[in-house]
């Protein structure tokens, strides 16, 4: 549903990689010795991230925003941080939200005697910070409407809440938006309850209720620093920003005012079954934060990042490709040598499946009104799928990604366990290439062979255009030529949303645990500029679709969401690419650390052993 | 002695009628003739040579692929053979025998395989010798195609500047000024943006910025010709500009053009590599700077040769015809020849 595409969403594989894999909050710095700057008996974390573009939750779209956002600013729920499959709890919020019969109505009451961090916009107050309210979060989804904003969050509460499509349109007047004109659909019954009404039910409100698109933003902040606000967040959060460089350091200090109006949150006490044996509940009902610092860097180079975490300067790090090597050996352990040095791995799948979109208005890839060049042309899509050779495949990418059964990833109701749906098969595919009308894979018209061109964001990359080269490879065994066509990131989206894209690879980054999420990609009303980038069409897909997205999780469902992917596998509007592996590296200093998909805010449960880390170093810091 | 340096330049590059009756050497055997006694300046032009022939044995591989429309071995990936080294570092003696295998026997297949991929494999096991040659086929169109832009608008320009000055000269002035004024690598990537990226944005990109240096030198060489008397005399004689221009001037600063493709040949490739390196440049062929693109990821792990290969491919090209460039202006110049001699 949204119009700017979140780069959240789509994010081009390398910050995937490196961002997304959840691993990545942080890392480190070069010790002690280097910087100087932890004093005695204080926690401080040191991290990597990608280019921090902004501090507005309305704006951000980007994996290192929204980490750092969520330091900063929290919402009426989050994930637990233990416990799976994910389920959502209080924050803010005092419980779960109370639902009527008809699923429509939402009444959640505040937690009381939380406030704002002490901050100059606060001006009537002298600088304190002041308690939170309903009205904060009224606000928030407001400014997420208000088309000046333009925010990447839009399409979460488009068409979900009354009368907040109504604000969005009074928004694109040239007058400054009115923030005090009432929407039905969010109302602060008091002080501290909030009433959330729906145009339909909507039962992933929970989940976007966890995003930082609607975070309590204090409306002081935002008309006190206007322009500025970006740079300036004053959140109820564990951290405070204390510095920020742009592209080179951001630095987070713990916010005084939890202490001072006697804030305490706890770490959970409960978790999944392993939990406790990898002794992720020691600190179980502890306060949190642990740590009283968090600086991160900005180090854009996988080589540089390896290198810095290998000296200890970072906590965690991922496993780039090319450095697989001599980190893991083929029974997919960490080598003697890191072992030795006491780094620890995790693994754990991602909810990401990365895909080769075919666009399909396309005559020559596409869907068709004339049945036989339909069928044709479906027969053609297959052929591609089978075309692709699993093993090299993984093996590229150096064991690090898994194929995907379907378009519903692994942890999500719906997954569709077993075999991938085109398994590879040079014959089979050779088959359906002369079924679809190219016997030995030329065009009988003109003799030559077929041509496609295939759209690629993020050019700069290395790893990207090998892995597109190698496709391209692939392609040749049955008779296509892929032309690669690389483009800038706002170009390629661009021509996507326009769907000028004859083929396209992209990926597309869960935003909340449930198979909605990704069936709504090939949903028909959500052809671009919406997220139903291919434009797939299926009269059958969406009468399901409408269905199943207002339904309560049940048996029912499930089993819907799995004829739902059917449709998609048997239609291949996209040939199932990747999902990749989260391979995580952390030093032994760091505790309570457990692979999240949705990590954002998850920071604070993270704990450093500072003397641990200092004997570390002595001996391999150099 | 001025004066007689004037005359040998008029003899010698411009009228065919006064070469003829003078009978002397012309400018062109001359300058040959010293760039002859100039050992490094002929190595060099030897290994242009080379790299020219390899270029050229290039274009016909990609073309007969072309023809044939299948894909050219240089795209064909093979992971079994990912990053396998060169040859004379690999090992005759890596090949197992299967048991009955005589030594000599297995010597030779030992040596048939180290035929196989003498400058070893990339990461999807491509050879990285047949992508060299590609990689000199694309250096060597982009050095020519550029060239063919940047020299006509150049020369014409720099002509007209210098030959007619005032208000035209001011304009021309003014233009490149203003293209020279405008980072060079922003202004390539203003250019692909519009054209899209490729070769042809490459092209452009280079061509369009280059030109610059070379009209300032030509504008002053011929407003320097424009008072000579060979000049005066085929104004009285009544002939038109433009055939003063292009018939009596241009040949006698043609020197400078010559040298300046030498120079500026170079740099173009040198821009490429850059450009394709930074990823946006050529795509879906195997640059040099493509190739050093991808071979730095795998470099700290010993992976050296892909980019060994393709950074010395860079370094003995560049090299050459800047030295190659050198010795040609030396040749070419009369005054630094009668300091010599």
């Amino acid at each position: 549903m949204e119009t700017a595409t979140a780069k959240l969403r789509n994010t081009p594989l390398l910050f995937v990689l490196i961002a997304g894999m959840g691993m990545v909050l942080g890392g480190g710095c070069a010790g002690e010795t280097l910087h100087g700057e932890a004093h005695e008996g204080e926690m401080v974390f040191y991290g990597e991230t990608s280019r921090i573009r902004g501090l507005d939750p309305v704006k951000a779209g980007d994996v290192a925003s929204a980490h750092a956002i969520a330091r900063i600013y929290e919402g009426l729920y989050e994930y637990h941080y233990l416990d799976r499959p994910y389920r959502v709890v209080p924050l803010l919020a005092e419980d779960m939200p109370e639902v009527s019969e008809d699923g429509l109505r939402y009444t959640i009451r505040i937690r009381r005697g939380l406030y704002f961090q002490d901050d100059p916009c606060f001006v009537d107050r002298e600088g304190v910070g002041r308690e939170l309210t309903a009205d904060d979060f009224i606000y928030a989804i407001k400014r997420v409407a208000d088309v000046k904003n333009a925010s990447t969050g839009w399409w979460a509460f488009n068409d979900r809440i009354v009368g907040l499509n109504e604000f969005r349109e009074a928004s694109t007047a040239d007058a400054p938006t009115d923030y005090d004109l009432d929407v039905e659909g969010l109302q602060a019954l008091d002080p501290h309850t909030l009433q959330i009404t729906l145009t339909r039910p909507y039962p992933q409100l929970l989940w976007i209720l966890t995003m930082h698109y609607a975070y309590a933003v204090s409306r002081e902040a935002v008309e006190y620093y206007g322009e500025d606000f970006v740079n300036n967040p004053v959140g109820t959060g564990p951290y405070v920003l204390k510095s920020w460089r742009r592209n080179y350091r951001i630095e987070f200090v713990r916010n005084p005012k939890w202490e001072e109006t006697g804030r305490v949150e706890y770490y959970p006490s409960s978790g999944a079954p392993d939990d406790e044996a990898f002794g992720l509940l020691e600190d179980a009902g502890k306060p949190i934060p642990f740590v009283d610092r968090v600086i991160q860097y900005v180090v854009q180079d996988p080589s540089t990042q390896w290198l810095m975490f290998l000296r200890g300067q970072f906590e965690s790090s991922g496993i780039s490709r090319d450095n697989w090597d001599v980190v893991i050996t083929e029974e997919r352990e960490l080598t003697e040598e890191l072992e030795a040095m006491g780094v620890q791995l995790l693994t754990s799948p991602t909810m990401t499946i990365f895909y080769f979109g075919f666009n399909m208005e396309d005559p020559v890839v596409g869907q068709s009104d004339d049945p036989e060049i339909d069928r044709r042309n479906r027969k053609l899509r297959q052929a591609m799928a089978h075309a692709i050779n699993t093993d090299e495949w993984i093996r590229f990418f150096n064991h690090r990604v898994t194929r995907p059964t379907g378009p519903i990833p692994e942890g999500m109701t719906g997954y569709r366990e077993g075999e991938i749906p085109y398994p590879y098969d040079l014959g089979r595919a050779r088959e359906l290439m002369a079924e679809a009308g190219y016997p030995e894979g030329r065009d009988p018209e003109t003799g030559r062979r077929l041509q496609l061109t295939l759209e690629i964001g993020s050019p700069e990359s290395p790893d990207m255009r090998q892995q597109m080269e190698l496709f391209a490879d692939f392609m040749t065994r049955i008779g296509i030529v892929i032309r690669p066509s690389y483009n800038n990131w706002p170009a390629f989206l661009e021509k996507i949303a326009r769907g000028q894209a004859q083929m396209f690879t992209l990926g597309w980054v869960a935003d909340y645990p449930d198979a909605e999420n990704f069936l709504q990609l090939f949903y028909g009303p959500n052809r671009s500029p919406g997220p139903n980038h291919t434009q797939y069409r299926n009269k059958e897909f969406d009468r399901l679709y409408e269905k199943v997205r207002v339904m309560q999780d049940s048996p029912e469902r499930t089993a819907l969401y799995q004829r739902m992917a059917d449709i998609v596998i048997e239609d291949s509007p996209w040939i199932f690419s990747t999902t990749p592996l989260a391979y995580g590296l952390f030093h032994s200093w760091l505790e309570n650390f457990k692979r999240h998909d949705f990590p954002y805010g998850m920071g604070k449960y993270y704990k450093i052993d500072a003397d641990r880390r200092r004997e570390w170093l002595r001996e391999y810091g150099r | 002695m001025k004066r007689s340096e004037n005359n040998k330049r008029g003899n010698g590059g411009a009228t065919p009628s006064s070469r003829d009756a003078s009978g002397g050497q012309s400018l062109w055997a001359d300058a040959w003739g010293r760039l002859k006694r100039n050992r490094l300046a002929m190595f060099c032009l030897v290994v242009v040579i080379l790299y020219t022939a390899i270029a050229l044995y290039g274009e016909g591989v990609y073309r007969w692929h072309q023809w044939r429309d299948i894909t050219p071995s240089y795209h064909r990936t093979n992971l079994e053979a990912q990053y396998m080294p060169p040859s004379f570092v690999r090992s005759p003696f890596a090949v197992e025998g299967d048991g009955d295998m005589t030594y000599r026997e297995r010597m030779q297949t030992g040596f048939r395989e180290l035929r196989r991929h003498p400058l070893g494999t990339d990461g999807l096991g491509r050879d990285v010798l047949q992508r060299l040659v590609q990689g000199t086929r694309i250096a060597y169109m982009v050095g020519i195609v550029t060239s063919l832009i940047a020299i006509p608008i150049g020369v014409l320009l720099g002509c007209l500047a210098g030959y007619f000055g005032g208000r035209v000269d001011d304009f021309i002035v003014w233009l490149y000024s203003t293209f020279a004024s405008i980072p060079g690598l922003l202004f390539i990537l203003a250019i692909a943006m519009v054209v899209g990226q490729g070769l042809l944005g490459v092209y452009l990109g280079i061509g369009l910025t280059m030109w610059v240096g070379l009209c300032r030198l030509i504008r002053g060489e011929v407003i320097k010709h424009k008072e000579q008397p060979y000049v005066t005399a085929a104004y009285a004689l009544g002939l038109g500009h433009f055939r003063i221009i292009f018939r009596h001037i241009l040949p006698n600063v043609f020197h400078v053009v010559l040298v300046s493709f030498t120079l500026f040949f170079p740099a173009a490739v040198g821009t490429e590599v850059f450009l394709s390196f930074l990823g946006i440049g050529v795509e879906g062929e195997p640059s040099w700077g493509i190739m050093i693109s991808n071979a730095r990821l795998r470099l700290w792990h010993g992976v050296w040769w892909e980019m060994a290969a393709a950074t010395a491919a860079l370094f003995f090209i560049v090299l050459a015809f800047n030295l190659l460039g050198d010795a040609l202006r030396d040749a070419l110049d009369p005054r630094l020849r009668t300091g010599k001699q």
